[in-house]
């Protein structure tokens, strides 16, 4: 929790024909983190050489590539198939050699064939084109060649023209372009050249073609409406492959890339003539369990050592520790950046901030139901590992916006106490929250006649939460900040480094103490009532001016132009106003859709059940419909970015660097295969 | 005479107040859309940059999204001024 799982370089030692068993064992564990042998160099490592694959290596990337290609070609994607664990590796090894080759071929075929006939539809449709000019000329197309003392010109032009020289001509005027033929004699044809050319003259090819070019497209539009449902059969037939074989395909994959991973490892371990070393990052915990199942497997013929750790200048990779619930965040975390081994890990911070946030801007009941039924649609759909984990993150953010909505008493831009009370009332019963109206600050705008004899939202307090959640945010990521500076940091760089983040929070909590101290705000300490100093400014103006400027002073000290940023103090709390801001504006959408549609139309509908009135309910609901639609969109992007905006940019720029190694184990998660 | 100075008074006093009402919603909306406008250019060179730069090492989105998201707290302002205004 906070932070990184804590790591430990193993180094594993044997001979050369141990290779095998321990690299199959290593494999299985999926823990042991390989630092890729660099031959030259280091220390200890004098005479040794990168490995060489084992063997079979390469016989199963030939059958991985052609599996990939079948695979592309029929396009299955193993995200989009539900894992499934049917077949042992043995099992598909020979299934492998004896269906391969056979599937390959079927598919290779039915491809070319898609392929050839997709280039003959071209072709086709090429020579329509180059055809179509021709239809409004009223002759064959034959004529237009083989002649030995006449020119052809064929094409569009500006506008008419008139030939000096004896021809034959053809002008046909249409809205775009005209289009002109002209047979002349070849002696003369600079002249006729000329004459064109003004006429801003287009050449267009002739056509290799013969009969009336209206019979002539027709014979060519039946060719391909021919060829398309050929390739509809072609495609059919691959469909066909794609659903019969998908689930071999993947477990092939899957087994083959197992394979070719393990054959391969070699390649990033030291080696000599008789051995080899392998270095790299297992967890802690299971170091025991990794050294003692090779020894196991081995025979005793491995030497495993734990290598001392220097956190400074050894490259260890990350891995995320955190508690169940706050494991989805760690997608965001590594949308920004992993966090460094020695910095603290905010994630479990994220996790529980961000659906507060995301509640907060949301904060409607009706809302976070329909997130969460996107959330149940969605997870059938999204096989994927980050696609589940975004969706849990989502599925939070829903239920967070629910418990918010009832806070705020919003539904939809209704409030949630007159919806159950239209619902119970509907069934006889007594609505036991008819008078409530918010446990939080009320949003709800003086918009329509939905809203009649309401108050009007509270936005002062609302702005004053949002203020205070910042200053909050802020200190804390400030805190951190300290925290890692004194952890990652050494000497005199230290001391500045966390004076500096102290300074911060000095000059914003002195303008806070100096704003106190002179205004009376609510939901705030009210210091006005402090003794009077000097000046008619009392203490408490005083401490907060002492606050800022020792603040400024430690951040000066640290590097002066730090000092030019200290107006982000104000924009960073200010930011926070977002929270407010955003679902205030999502209310006023969903409150104008709801007048709009309601009262505009429906009601006015209802009165009169006419014809009209009840093209009015219809056209209400439409505009109910799409209203809301767009909002929920609308909330969606505004709830998520700006929620996960005030983390990158308000909250982490204070205390966290990332840049992280990522923790990638050696093996595989297997989904379709067993071992 | 006197009764009717004091209607008149009173319509002119309730006029004023509307058009100051007006006026604040007119300062409001200024202040809503032209910080609008302003994050809008200021996102605009910053956006393409940052896609450009997303399309070519996808690691650089995290970063490229807090980039181009730094110039929204202008428009944030706008709407706590407007808000500030009308309420």
């Amino acid at each position: 929790m906070l932070k990184p799982k804590q790591m430990s370089r193993l180094l594993i030692a044997a001979s050369r024909d141990q290779m095998g068993p321990v690299v199959a064992e290593l494999y299985r564990h999926h823990l042991f983190h390989i630092e890729e042998y660099v031959e030259g160099g280091a220390e200890g490592y004098e005479g040794f050489k990168i490995g060489s694959p084992l063997s079979g290596a390469s016989e199963a990337s030939v059958d991985l590539l052609k599996i990939r290609a079948i695979e592309n070609a029929v396009s299955i994607h193993g995200d989009d198939i539900n894992s499934a664990k049917t077949c042992s590796g043995s099992e598909l090894k020979s299934r492998i050699e004896r269906e391969l080759p056979v599937l390959e071929q079927e598919v290779e075929e039915l491809t070319q064939k898609r392929s050839k006939l997709d280039n003959r539809v071209k072709e086709f449709e090429q020579k329509i084109t180059e055809i179509t000019p021709f239809v409004s000329i009223p002759a064959d197309l034959e004529i237009y060649r083989g002649y030995a003392g006449f020119t052809v010109f064929a094409g569009y032009v500006a506008q008419e023209v008139t030939l000096s020289v004896p021809n034959e001509m053809h002008f046909s005027k249409s809205k775009e372009k005209n289009f002109i033929v002209v047979i002349a004699p070849t002696g003369q044809r600079n002249e006729v050249e000329r004459a064109l050319q003004e006429a801003a003259y287009q050449s267009v090819p002739i056509p290799d073609e013969s009969g009336a070019p209206q019979a002539r497209i027709d014979y060519y539009a039946g060719q391909i409406t021919a060829l398309t449902k050929e390739i509809a059969e072609t495609n059919a037939k691959l469909d066909a492959v794609k659903v019969q074989h998908a689930g071999f395909l993947v477990a092939c994959e899957e087994f083959l890339r197992t394979e070719v991973e393990q054959t391969e490892a070699p390649l990033r371990f030291a080696t000599t003539k008789q051995t080899f070393v392998a270095e790299g990052w297992v967890p802690s915990d299971k170091v025991e369990a990794v050294s003692e199942s090779l020894v196991k497997v081995t025979g005793g013929k491995v030497f495993v050592t734990v290598l001392p750790t220097d956190i400074e200048h050894d490259a260890v990779p990350v891995e995320y520790n955190n508690p169940k619930f706050a494991q989805p965040a760690q997608m965001l975390m590594d949308i920004y950046s992993r966090p460094k081994y020695t910095e603290v890990d905010p994630t479990l911070m994220l996790a529980i901030v961000f659906p507060i946030f995301f509640g907060l801007i949301v904060g409607d009941v009706g809302y976070g139901l329909v997130f969460l039924a996107m959330y149940f649609g969605l997870r059938t759909m999204l096989k994927g590992e980050d696609g589940q984990q975004l969706l849990t993150v989502f599925r939070n953010a829903s239920i967070s916006s629910i418990i918010f909505g009832l806070l705020f008493n919003e539904f939809l831009g209704f409030k949630f106490s007159q919806i159950t009370g239209w619902i119970l009332g509907a069934g006889g019963l007594v609505n036991p929250i008819e008078h409530y109206e918010s446990l939080m600050f009320s949003r709800h705008l003086l918009i329509g006649a939905t809203e009649a004899g309401g108050h009007g939202p509270a936005i002062p307090a609302l702005m004053i939460m949002a203020i205070w959640i910042g200053v909050l945010h802020i200190s804390l990521g400030r805190v951190l900040g300290m925290y890692n500076h004194a952890k990652q940091d050494h000497g005199i760089h230290r001391t500045k480094t966390v004076v500096a983040n102290f300074g911060w929070l000095a000059v914003m909590w002195g303008i806070l103490i100096a704003i106190w101290s002179n205004v009376v705000m609510p939901y705030m300490p009210d210091l006005t009532g402090l003794p009077v100093v000097a000046a008619g400014f009392n203490i408490g103006t005083f401490i907060g001016g002492a606050l800022i400027l020792a603040g400024v002073i430690c951040i000066a000290w640290d590097s002066v132009l730090e000092v030019i940023e200290l107006p982000t103090i104000i924009s960073h709390v200010l930011s926070y106003a977002r929270l407010v801001a955003v679902g205030l504006s999502s209310v006023a959408i969903a409150m104008v859709v709801n007048y709009m549609s309601i009262g505009m139309f429906i009601g006015p509908g209802m009165a009169d059940l006419s014809l009209v009135g009840i093209v009015m309910i219809v056209v209400g609901l439409v505009i109910f419909l799409f209203g809301h639609t767009l909002n929920i969109a609308l909330g969606l992007l505004g709830g998520g970015l700006h929620s996960i905006r005030l983390h990158y940019v308000e909250f982490f720029t204070k205390f966290y660097k990332g840049g992280g190694i990522r923790y990638v184990p050696f093996g595989m998660k297997r989904r379709f295969t067993e071992e | 005479m006197a009764a009717e100075v004091v209607a008149i008074a009173a319509t002119d006093l309730a006029s004023i107040q509307a058009s100051q009402m007006g006026m604040k919603a007119i300062g409001a909306g200024l202040a809503v859309g032209l910080t609008g406008v302003g994050t809008g250019v200021a996102e605009m060179g910053i956006g393409a940059a940052a896609v450009g730069a997303i399309a070519e090492n996808k690691d650089f989105f995290g970063l490229g999204l807090l980039f181009t998201v730094i110039p929204e707290t202008i428009v944030i302002f706008g709407l706590v001024v407007g808000l500030l205004l009308l309420f």
